[in-house]
């Protein structure tokens, strides 16, 4: 599995956990907001990120608005810290 | 400004019974328990214990999966509380039609979210972790319940929660009673939840030598209040709440009233911190009824705090005495914990619910399992059979909590 589908596999899962979204709804264009991702569940899953791929995220980050940015972010992050 | 009437116009709980009000009511009426026997995944010793849970709760189905994500246990089943009570009360959740601008909540716990810390220290410590998840603090705090319900309920006037002890909820809705008095609010959510099954918080109540034990088999039958073979209380977790509202606000909308709520006195017994004492309680009840404009002969009923411990048993029958004098011989009295279990800062306002529905239903549940009656806990008339159909006009709810902080709530039948 690439990085990318790992990233966004990932974002799936929790967002059907935690907010019961379906998995086909998180595509690269959704926007987080609209999918239910506020700024607490988004803390929970930088939280999850950090915690999957054992990395650390500064504090100063770009919030991510769609799910495009947020697995950008998330493989820029892992290939800087790998 | 002038005292308003206080209307009591929507009743809701998450049933330990799995059902609807109606049904809780009608299966304490029957003398059902809703007590099993716990035996948790807990490593290295699992909890053994008799237990009050409510495992039909659809936690996702009432709050939805986004809402419940944020929310600890307590505050899941307050909230789904508070939505029954709203839906009671012919409310909307909606845009409502009027301002809610000083409508307002008041709520008890008295532990709060202590499943998410728990979790936490979990992970810190038997987990080896350096950090716990982001949402533990708003999971934790002791105010998530009623914050949740003002925001979901749309209610911009005060929002507060009272932290008692076992008198958290019974407090909580003499304070928000006070409120619609006074005028302050025209109305006002109240009630309480917890969910005391966290680890920690068993076993801190087992240290404390309080607990009945039971097994599989025994477990339903494991609270017995005032009874002479009583070996202490059983927790459960629990969410009930009450929605209060100026009666000329309730008559006005045309909503169904199921009760007044005429009365509310509290008093401190400081003297010890576990060890109740009658003279407080009496105050409290006296104060209760002054409150209400109520005289003793007033009362037909008295939902007990009756934990089933050694030492609360027989000092709420010695307080009610003081107060009744006379009168205590004829005043029916039962403890409903022997069946729904005792939910900690939930209790007052279950017991307050069952109060106002023998009011409604003119019928009174009986102290399940109670076949011999300790001595020092006679002089009163307990109800001890299923069902007993009696007019019942008006009627008291006491909690008494560690610490010494008593509340009594008193209550009055509307003609229906």
């Amino acid at each position: 599995m690439t990085r990318t589908m790992e990233s966004l596999g990932l974002i799936r899962e929790f967002l059907q956990d935690r907010l019961g979204v379906a998995p086909d709804l998180v595509v690269s264009d959704a926007q987080l907001d609209t999918l239910g991702v506020d700024s607490l569940m988004m803390l929970e899953l930088m939280f999850e990120f950090e915690d999957r791929f054992g990395i650390t995220l500064s504090k100063d980050l770009n919030t991510p608005k769609t799910v495009g940015e947020m697995v950008a972010l998330m493989d820029q992050l892992r290939s800087e810290q790998s | 400004m002038s005292q308003r009437r206080v209307a009591i116009t929507g009743l809701g709980l998450i049933s330990p019974y799995g059902g609807d009000l109606p049904d809780f009511f009608a299966q304490l009426l029957a003398g059902e328990s809703a007590i099993h026997f716990l035996r948790t995944e807990d490593i290295p010793r699992p909890l053994t214990i008799p237990f009050v849970s409510c495992p039909n709760f659809d936690v996702d189905g009432i709050l939805g999966r986004p809402l419940a994500s944020t929310m600890d246990r307590f505050a899941q089943l307050g909230t789904a509380a508070a939505f029954a009570a709203w839906a009671d009360a012919g409310l909307t959740r909606g845009q409502p039609a009027e301002s809610r601008e000083n409508w307002g909540v008041a709520w008890g716990t008295a532990l709060g979210g202590t499943l998410a810390y728990e979790k936490g220290y979990r992970e810190l410590w038997q987990k080896g972790r350096e950090r716990v998840s982001p949402l533990s603090v708003i999971l934790g705090m002791n105010n998530a319940a009623n914050a949740h319900i003002s925001i979901q309920l749309g209610l911009g006037g005060v929002s507060m929660s009272h932290t008692v002890a076992c008198a958290s909820s019974a407090i909580a809705i003499g304070e928000a009673f006070r409120r619609v008095r006074s005028g302050e609010a025209p109305v006002m959510l109240t009630g309480g939840s917890d969910a005391p099954q966290a680890y920690g918080v068993a076993r801190a109540w087992e240290a404390l030598r309080v607990m009945a034990t039971g097994d599989e088999t025994t477990s339903p039958q494991a609270c017995r209040p005032f009874s002479a073979d009583r070996n202490g209380l059983v927790l459960g977790e629990g969410g009930a709440a009450l929605v209060l509202e100026d009666w000329d606000h309730a008559v006005a909308r045309g909503a169904t009233i199921h009760a007044e709520m005429v009365g509310y006195g509290t008093s401190c017994d400081h003297s010890h911190l576990v060890r109740p004492e009658a003279a407080g309680q009496e105050r409290a009840l006296k104060a209760a009824l002054a409150d209400g404009g109520l005289c003793i002969e007033d009362i037909d009923y008295v939902n007990a705090h009756g934990t089933a411990t050694a030492e609360g048993d027989p000092v709420e029958v010695a307080a009610l005495k003081l107060v009744f004098g006379e009168q205590a011989s004829r005043l029916a009295v039962s403890a409903t914990k022997s069946m729904h279990g005792h939910q900690l800062g939930a209790a007052g306002a279950i017991e307050a619910i069952v109060t106002i529905m023998a009011l409604r239903e003119q019928a009174l549940p009986p102290t399940a399992h109670l076949q011999e009656i300790e001595p020092a806990c006679c002089g009163v008339d307990h109800v001890t059979s299923a069902r007993r159909d009696v007019p019942v006009r008006a009627a008291l709810s006491n909690s008494f909590a560690f610490g010494g902080s008593n509340a009594v709530l008193a209550f009055r039948a509307v003609a229906r």
